[in-house]
């Protein structure tokens, strides 16, 4: 480690602790914010690299899509709005980045409509350009159709009634990679990204009704509920949060916006562990004989 | 990079630097950011509704495909707007009962199927020591922790005695849950913030770059 790094850190430990003494010296919550900015700013301006261990469930997920037949169709669903990219979009372009590797035929679509479509289209299309894949032969994006419920109900019987056209208005049927995708049946695995609980419904409708796999890759806030499918067995594989991304880069080893957060994430996690630590301290030390429990 | 893309950059920058300086105090960029944001949401669902709902698959359909009958899933979503009058705002119901009806019937068959049933069979686990240690632990926790947690949530007797301990027992597995998913909530939160501050460094940072090389 060189000196300059140590600095860093020395430089790190003391402005937050600065900040932490303000914050319960004057009671004003901005020097919080202000902690959690630069904690966030600085760990991605000196490119910190903390390791990041691979969970249980990232492995699973990983391996079900690795030990998947070349040439294996594959659907991936952008089920998730804008305002969680951070954690979404790493995802789906780790799992692409997998996918076409592997030569998989990737069909794309969303149940979300503000961004859903438009995210779909740039990603796939950015990380199929990276391995010379076709749109129309390598992959195809279906887009959005509203009411999810009979949407993913409804491929189970026909994909093409569904999305009679993609996302681009191209008839579906005109489309040669669907030739031969007619609904689950001729889907071999289901990789959901997901901001929103339209999880259970792919669970419940799809993976429960059609028996067939599906591994997901989910936010942070939702991840804890879903353990209950990964314990069941009912899933297979999952990603949760940035920290999912981050694992699923890591074993695909093509480090992303996810990986290069991960400093920051852990800087900002143990600057909260420590506030609660000394905000608690405090607390019992200022508390008087008579107050109650 | 081009002109418009460079454009594209700093209007994104500048609306997350404005709803930014709320965390410092109410100020009027991020008014400005907020109303924008909640129109622009506004005009692109009702765009969005008219064009991936009512056109591609309402009017559509029955005009270039001759399937008329369309029309009186279009008659029901009329209806709906009949809540809007006090004199005919009990036609709605008529709407109403359709969709929970359906609504009901598509989710009592999966939530069954799907989530009731295998997450009961998950809980019923073996608790024959002769599978090992971590299995019969792993095992002992689940079956307390469910047990536990679900007298916690019986409220025909007071929580007294036996039943109040068991309660008791339910709320720390209750609390550990709480603590997980509030462990990751502030993950998602920081995750949120760290892809607005590696747009800002990455790509505002490199338009700046692009501007002056």
């Amino acid at each position: 480690m060189s000196i300059w790094m140590i600095l860093a850190y020395i430089f790190l430990i003391v402005f937050g602790a600065w900040l932490l003494y303000k914050t319960f010296r004057t009671g004003d919550r901005r020097f919080i914010y202000l902690a959690v900015g630069f904690y966030v700013v600085f760990p991605i301006l000196i490119t910190l690299d903390l390791p990041t261990s691979i969970s249980p469930e990232a492995e699973q997920l990983y391996d079900a899509v690795d030990t998947l037949p070349d040439s294996s169709v594959v659907m991936l669903t952008f089920d998730y709005y804008p305002s969680t990219l951070a954690e979404t979009e790493p995802m789906s372009r780790a799992a692409l980045h997998h996918l076409f590797r592997k030569d998989c035929r990737v069909v794309t679509m969303t149940t979300i409509p503000l961004g859903g479509p438009s995210i779909a289209e740039r990603v796939t299309r950015e990380v199929a350009d990276e391995y010379d894949k076709v749109y129309g032969i390598d992959y195809v994006n279906l887009g959005y159709k509203a009411n999810y419920v009979a949407v993913l109900k409804g491929m189970g019987t026909s994909i093409k009634k569904i999305y009679p056209t993609d996302n681009s208005g191209t008839p579906v049927s005109e489309i040669p990679m669907m030739e031969d995708i007619r609904n689950y049946d001729d889907i071999d695995f289901i990789f959901v990204v997901a901001d929103n609980a339209i999880v259970d419904i792919w669970m419940a409708i799809v993976n429960a009704q059609y028996d067939i796999q599906v591994g997901t890759g989910v936010t942070a806030v939702m991840a804890p509920k879903f353990f209950a499918y990964i314990g069941s067995g009912q899933m297979t594989g999952m990603l949760g949060g940035m920290k999912g991304a981050a694992e699923y880069e890591a074993l695909e080893k093509q480090a992303g916006t996810a990986s290069k957060g991960m400093g920051a994430q852990s800087l900002v996690h143990l600057f909260i562990i420590v506030s609660v630590m000394v905000g608690n301290i405090i607390f019992f030390f200022e508390r008087k004989p008579g107050d109650k429990k | 990079m081009t002109w418009i893309e460079f454009v594209q950059i700093w209007i994104i920058a500048f609306f997350t630097i404005s709803l930014f300086s709320f965390l410092y105090k109410d100020n009027p960029f991020y008014r400005i950011a907020e109303h924008i944001f909640a129109g622009l949401s506004a005009g692109y669902y009702v765009g969005l509704v008219w064009h991936a709902v009512i056109l591609q698959q309402m009017i559509n359909p029955m005009t270039e495909g001759g399937k008329w009958w369309l029309v009186i899933p279009g008659i029901l979503g009329v209806l709906m707007f009949s809540r809007f009058t006090k004199k005919y705002h009990w036609v709605s119901r008529l709407p109403l009962a359709f969709v929970m009806g359906n609504t009901a019937g598509i989710f009592i068959l999966s939530e069954l199927h799907g989530k009731v049933i295998p997450q009961l069979r998950s809980t019923m686990l073996s608790l024959n020591p002769a599978q090992g240690l971590e299995g019969f632990l792993l095992a002992l926790i689940i079956t307390i922790g469910v047990i536990s947690t679900l007298i916690y949530f019986y409220f025909s007797k007071e929580h007294k005695g036996t039943l109040g301990a068991i309660a008791k027992t339910g709320i720390w597995f209750i609390m550990i849950s709480f603590g997980a998913h509030f462990g990751y909530t502030v993950m998602a939160r920081i995750s949120l913030l760290i892809g607005r501050i590696l747009f800002l460094i990455d790509d505002w940072g490199g338009s700046i770059i692009w501007l002056f090389s």
